[in-house]
């Protein structure tokens, strides 16, 4: 069965705290890092609309997936510090579990991990000197258990996590994570299952750097035109330095996924900056 | 090699069990246990973890350091990883 569905979604934990005391506690915390960003504060109705758009967006996208009735997703995020830290920080890394789970605040997730499809996934990669990482025993964190809150909050099908190394340099190239995606596709279409991928992160922020609290939108808002336009090859020519200088190095997990889909246009796209820190981008593509 | 314990501090602060309660009660003595210098010692004493970046400590790294401040003690950014 062929590979039916791809979204991506920003994976921002105030995404999924409520609007009010939740927010203020992590913005309270936010502007001790951030103190210059404290003078765009959004109010309380701001922050209520943002989490409405944010689950508006969520919705279409969760309907796309379900629509595609896949039988495993892909989970395509990046470690923050809780699986790996400088002892040993992988590129890629292929989650062969079997089964995995993550707590977000009160949510408490638990997934079946869809370890034949990972391995297939290995396999492939060493035959196409793509060499991935490997393991057996990951937690779940915000950059998977966000969107999965809205798009897969019951664990009706198993998913597979796959790591990016977006924070640590160095870095992969759009280009390599372009090409892992491609690499994905063919796997995905030559497995029994149907397989829907979700890339997660982004867009434009600048956590814990001097330029935190900073939202490049326009480059955001570029990068979304490209996908509704279809150029998904193009944007594999993006430099890191333009990732890094917009605050994008996370649009390589969706870089993955971009692979995935190639230059099949993205159905819907949504972005809304949240005057906190972060651009939160969605996008759907209909395969 | 003290980035690397100066981060693994930090690190320690975000996931290891205890680790919060120890550097609370005693910090010299929970930092004593990572091979630090004297720049980066102070720097983590300033409760500041704008100072940290500039000495080589990762930036998502360098927030868990407000672990050891009580006015976050409650704070619900640490419910979730």
């Amino acid at each position: 069965m062929p590979f039916v569905a791809a979204v991506a979604a920003s994976h921002a934990p105030n995404i999924l705290l409520e609007p009010g005391a939740e927010w203020e506690e992590f913005m309270t915390l936010h502007y001790r890092m951030a103190p210059q960003a404290a003078g765009t504060k959004p109010s309380l109705e701001a922050q209520q609309k943002l989490r409405q758009d944010a689950e508006h967006a969520f919705s279409v996208l969760r309907a796309d997936l379900e629509s595609a009735r896949p039988d495993v997703l892909i989970v395509v995020a990046n470690d923050q510090f809780v699986n790996f830290f400088f002892d040993n920080i992988p590129t890629f890394f292929v989650t062969l579990a079997d089964e995995v789970r993550g707590q977000f605040t009160r949510h408490r997730f638990h997934y079946r991990n869809h370890a034949d499809l990972g391995r297939a996934v290995l396999k492939a990669g060493v035959d196409a000197g793509l060499d991935l990482s490997f393991g057996e025993d990951i937690e779940l964190q915000h950059t998977q258990l966000v969107p999965l809150h809205f798009l897969l909050p019951e664990p009706e099908i198993p998913i597979l996590p796959i790591f990016v190394n977006t924070w640590i340099d160095p870095l992969p190239t759009p280009a390599r994570c372009y090409a892992l995606g491609r690499l994905i596709r063919e796997v995905a279409d030559a497995a029994p299952e149907r397989v829907a991928m979700l890339a997660t992160g982004g867009l434009s922020h600048f956590p814990g750097s001097p330029r935190i609290g900073e939202i490049d939108t326009t480059f955001d808002e570029g990068l979304l035109e490209q996908m509704r336009a279809g150029q998904g090859a193009a944007l594999a020519d993006l430099t890191l330095e333009q990732l890094r200088q917009s605050g994008n190095t996370e649009f390589l997990n969706w870089m993955v996924t971009v692979g995935a889909v190639s230059d099949t246009p993205a159905a819907d796209t949504f972005y809304m900056p949240d005057h906190v820190a972060t651009g939160w981008g969605f996008a759907s593509w209909k395969i | 090699m003290s980035r690397y314990h100066l981060n693994r501090f930090l690190f320690d602060l975000k996931m290891k069990p205890g680790a919060v309660d120890q550097a609370r009660s005693d910090l010299d003595t929970a930092l004593s246990g990572y091979d630090l210098s004297g720049e980066e010692v102070a720097a983590l004493k300033t409760r500041d973890p704008r100072q940290l970046r500039p000495l080589g400590a990762h930036g998502m790294l360098a927030l868990y350091l407000m672990r050891l401040d009580s006015e976050f003690d409650d704070n619900i950014y640490w419910t979730q990883k």
